[in-house]
Order: C-alpha cells, then sequence, then structure tokens
C-alpha cells in the first residue's frame, strides 16, 4: 500500500513536471523551425503561475457544470497518468484498471469539457463541442484498433504487462501490425492533442478552433486546471506511444539507479516524438474540417488493417 | 554483425517495407492532389526497389540487382518526372471529385486488401516451405492488395492522369508479386515489362495532354462526346 502511494507520487510529480515541458519544447522547436525566437521551453510554467494568481470571470449563465469540468478534466489526465508505464515497466496504478480505463477516463474529461462548452450557452462553445465530440467519434475507434493490436500481442490489456511484454521481445515494432498500430495511434495523437493537420493551438480564429472554442470562457485558475490537464493528456499518449512501441530502456524496478536511467532514456524518447510532431505541424496545412474524416478514417483503416494483420502474419 | 546474413532478419526487413508499400497505396487513395499521387508512387517505387535488392542479397539472385536498379532509376525517377511535367504542362493539379467520395474510397480500399490476404494466405504453406525460400511470402498478399487498389483507382478516378497512375500502381503490384513468388523472371521478360510501362506511359502522357487540348479538361467520361 504504501509502495503504491511512493510510486504514485515519483510518477505524480514526473508528470507534473513534464507535461509542461514537452508542451514548452515543441513550441520552443516550432518557432525555430519557422525562423522565429519563440518563447523559451519554460513559458508553458510561467503561463500556469501567472494564470493561479489571476481573479475569474465565470458567466452569469453557466451552472455547476463550467466549475466542476476543470478538476475533472484534471484529475481524469492525472489518473490516466498513473496507470500507463513511464519509466518502469509498471505502473503505480495498473491494478486499477489497462487500456479500456485508460481510454474511457480521457473520453470522460473530454465528455465533460464538451458539456461545459456548451453550458456558457456562446455560440463558439457549443461549436466547439460539436466539431470535437465529431472527431473524437472517429478518433476513439481508431485508437481502440491500435491499442488492441498491441494488447493481442501481449496477451493482456493492462499497460503494465504490456510494456513487459514489449521489453521482452525487443525487434517487435519491426513487425508490420505493430508499425500500422503506431501510425493510426500517431494520427490520433495528433487529432487528440489538436495539432495542426487538425486543429491549431496557436490560433483563435473562430473558423477553425476546437479545442480552443469549448474554453473560450475560462480563465484563471480554472483556465490553468484544464491546460495543464489538456498538457497530461499530450504527454500520456505520447507516452503511450513511445513506450508500447519502442519500450527500450524502461527499468524493471523501482530502484533509483533503474528510473534514472529509464528517465533518462524516456525523456530522449519523448524529445524524438516531439521533434517529429514538429516536422509534421510545420510541414503540414489545417485541413478543412469536413476533410478531417477523412484523414481520420485512414487512420481507422490503418487501425483495422494492424488488428487484422497479427492474425495473417 | 550475423544478423545481417540471417534470413530471419531480411524477412523482417522485407515483411516491413512491404507494409510501408500498402500504407503509401492506400494513402494515393485518399489522395486529391496529383503531384503529391505522384511522389507516392515514386516513394512506393523506392522501396520496391529496395525489396527486390534485399530479396537479391539474401537469395543471391545477382539478377534481381539489376531489376531493383531498373526499377529505382525508371519508377522512381523517370517516370515520376515525366508525369510532373505533364501536370504541370495540362496545369490541372487536383481531382475534384472521385466517383466515390474518399473516406468510403479508402475504406473500399481496406476492404480490398483483405480480400488480398485471404487471397495470398491459399498460396502459403509453411510446412513446405524453408526459411529462406519463405522470405517475403507475406509479400505476396501485399502485391494482390496493390493490384487490386490499383484497379479500383482507376475504375474511380476520373482524371486520365490518375488512371495512368492507377495501371502504374497495379504494375507495381504485379513487380512485388513476381519478385516474391519466383525472386525474379528471366532477364528478358523483367526488361520487356520496364519498357513497356515506359512505352505506355509516354504514348499515356501524349494521349493525356492530346486530350486535355481537346476537350479542355482531363476528365475521361466526356469522351463519350464525338468532336471533328
Amino acid at each position: 500500500m504504501t509502495e503504491m502511494l511512493v510510486k504514485s507520487g515519483v510518477q505524480l510529480v514526473l508528470l507534473l513536471l513534464v507535461a509542461p515541458l514537452i508542451s514548452g519544447i515543441v513550441k520552443t522547436l516550432k518557432a525555430r523551425l519557422q525562423t522565429r525566437r519563440g518563447p523559451d521551453v519554460f513559458q508553458p510554467y510561467r503561463d500556469l503561475f501567472k494564470l493561479m494568481r489571476k481573479g475569474m470571470v465565470i458567466p452569469d449563465t453557466a451552472s455547476w457544470i463550467f466549475s466542476v469540468t476543470p478538476y475533472i478534466v484534471f484529475a481524469t489526465a492525472t489518473l490516466v497518468g498513473l496507470m500507463i508505464p513511464m519509466t518502469a515497466t509498471d505502473a503505480p496504478l495498473s491494478l486499477f484498471g489497462g487500456v479500456l480505463a485508460v481510454v474511457y477516463l480521457l473520453a470522460l474529461g473530454r465528455f465533460f469539457l464538451a458539456l461545459a462548452g456548451l453550458d456558457t450557452g456562446s455560440s463558439f462553445g457549443g461549436l466547439g463541442s460539436s466539431r470535437e465530440m465529431t472527431i473524437s467519434a472517429i478518433a476513439e475507434p481508431a485508437m481502440m484498433l491500435a491499442i488492441f493490436t498491441v494488447a493481442l500481442g501481449a496477451n493482456s490489456t493492462n499497460l503494465s504487462e504490456m510494456a513487459q511484454a514489449a521489453v521482452s521481445q525487443s525487434w517487435k515494432f519491426l513487425e508490420p501490425s505493430q508499425m500500422l498500430a503506431f501510425a493510426a495511434l500517431f494520427v490520433v495523437l495528433i487529432a487528440e492533442t489538436g495539432r495542426i493537420p487538425v486543429d491549431n493551438q496557436a490560433t483563435h480564429l473562430e473558423l477553425t478552433m476546437i479545442h480552443e472554442a469549448m474554453i473560450l470562457e475560462y480563465s484563471g485558475p480554472y483556465l490553468a486546471l484544464i491546460e495543464l490537464g489538456a498538457w497530461i493528456k499530450q504527454l500520456v499518449l505520447m507516452t503511450l506511444l513511445v513506450n508500447t512501441f519502442f519500450p527500450f530502456g524502461l527499468s524493471s524496478d523501482w530502484t533509483v539507479a533503474g528510473l534514472g536511467m529509464g528517465l533518462v532514456v524516456y525523456l530522449g524518447k519523448l524529445l524524438g516524438l516531439a521533434c517529429f510532431i514538429v516536422m509534421v505541424e510545420t510541414t503540414n496545412a489545417k485541413m478543412r474540417l469536413f476533410r478531417v474524416p477523412e484523414l481520420l478514417a485512414v487512420a481507422f483503416i490503418l487501425g483495422a488493417l494492424a488488428l487484422i494483420s497479427t492474425f495473417l502474419f | 554483425m550475423s544478423f545481417i546474413h540471417d534470413p530471419e532478419f531480411g524477412n523482417r526487413i522485407i515483411t516491413l517495407m512491404a507494409a510501408l508499400v500498402l500504407v503509401l497505396q492506400i494513402a494515393t487513395a485518399g489522395q486529391r492532389w496529383l503531384i503529391s499521387t505522384i511522389r507516392l508512387f515514386a516513394l512506393q517505387s523506392f522501396l520496391l526497389a529496395s525489396i527486390a535488392g534485399i530479396i537479391a542479397y539474401f537469395n543471391q539472385a545477382s539478377h534481381l540487382y539489376v531489376a531493383a536498379l531498373l526499377t529505382l532509376i525508371l519508377k522512381a525517377w523517370l517516370l515520376p518526372l515525366l508525369l510532373e511535367r505533364l501536370v504541370e504542362k495540362v496545369g490541372i493539379r487536383q481531382e475534384i471529385e472521385p466517383l466515390i467520395n474518399v473516406p468510403l474510397s479508402i475504406l473500399i480500399s481496406g476492404c480490398l486488401t483483405l480480400v488480398g490476404y485471404v487471397v495470398a494466405e491459399s498460396f502459403y504453406h509453411p510446412e513446405e516451405t524453408s526459411v529462406r525460400a519463405a522470405l517475403g511470402h507475406n509479400t505476396l498478399a501485399v502485391a494482390i492488395s496493390l493490384f487490386l487498389i490499383g484497379f479500383f483507382t482507376m475504375l474511380n478516378r476520373r482524371k486520365a492522369v490518375t488512371q495512368v497512375l492507377g495501371l502504374l500502381f497495379l504494375e507495381n503490384g504485379l513487380f512485388l508479386a513476381a519478385i516474391s513468388l519466383t525472386y525474379g523472371m528471366p532477364m528478358v521478360v523483367e526488361l520487356g515489362i520496364f519498357f513497356d510501362v515506359l512505352v505506355a506511359v509516354m504514348v499515356l502522357g501524349i494521349l493525356v495532354f492530346r486530350i486535355s487540348e481537346t476537350f479542355d479538361s482531363m476528365d475521361v467520361s466526356k469522351l463519350r462526346k464525338l468532336r471533328g
């Protein structure tokens, strides 16, 4: 029991520290690639502290959903963060649920975010919510299919056992099914974190925004919680991608040396993935909203092919 | 570096590249821009050339190196160049509306891949083949899928250039099937097919240019009308 608490504590601190950093790194790299100077990598921390100290403006029309949503978004993201292996193969809360819990906890957060967008009664909020739900309705099955492919290889839907199975077969990622699943999950990552071909985090242009439209009415500490939740969710999805498909360097126990080594490798892998995301973001133009389902249909088919090819190859 | 000579390792690499080829093929089903489709074709041909090279290396089939080199030069460089010039000359850069919309064509491509796998499964007898002979048996399924999706592209698209591209994708499928089943056909046949395709594309290129000159469009459905 205390062991689990200690592990959870360590991973919680890691989550809270690394999530804004990764977001900052992506922003800085993107700015550099576009020959801008851009903010430095620690800007998200400063934004958080500034938002925490600010006052809040809450719309008169908002109900309790508006004020409960930031906590739910933050709590579900953090809980999911404790369920996935970050630096060691066994996640602190792996006993509480596997991939299904991860997918649906994220869905719960999204559900409340969409409700909150509608709750304020502003037209932008409703627009954002409807778009978010349209996209997630296709992104979620694609994500499930991709993850099930990996789960099938490990004979378990428990993420820790999946990571252990992946560590023991290090050439696994060369298999076509794994590669197809990786491609599907990468598209889902782009869609779920609101990155460029699907959504643009850097703009508040009413015609295009999805995630930003839902949280338009939030300010102060609530906004800080939602932002932090979104960053953690992004980190969780990235971790899922690097640790299930490239499980090198995951430490098998919770010793200090193992964790240190695991952390270094983990950060390296995250940095690699971040560079890849930045490249995709800078070399692509944003899609028209009605074209987004086409991209996600590709992800869905890739996921389905991945799942089927595990039986055929 | 013992794994370099290990057929098992070669098999993994080939399977992986075949899967990449398949992904590129499905990507073309969802692609509207002609130039992007041509570049995807070039990339796919490059991967095919690599697969041929790897199979040649592991089977000591030296004539396959020639086939790989020819694929690299003709299909990954020359044909895309010719087609890109053609697209620039004609000035039509985008497939406006395929007969079946994009998400559905992607779904259909996925189903065609399944058909490919089911068909290829009956050719494979693991108990009768050695590891070396089984090298690239997975690629047959991919080859059949390429073939079917190429056909589907030809049926689905209206523009003459995309139909030419469909033919080329189909030919890529044939090439992959040939190298994965027989480790390369005799050199004469190989050369014959290559120059066949080259000439076909050149003739079709001229034809496409004529069509667009005469009808102000590359839409092949307009070819039904007679004009003097």
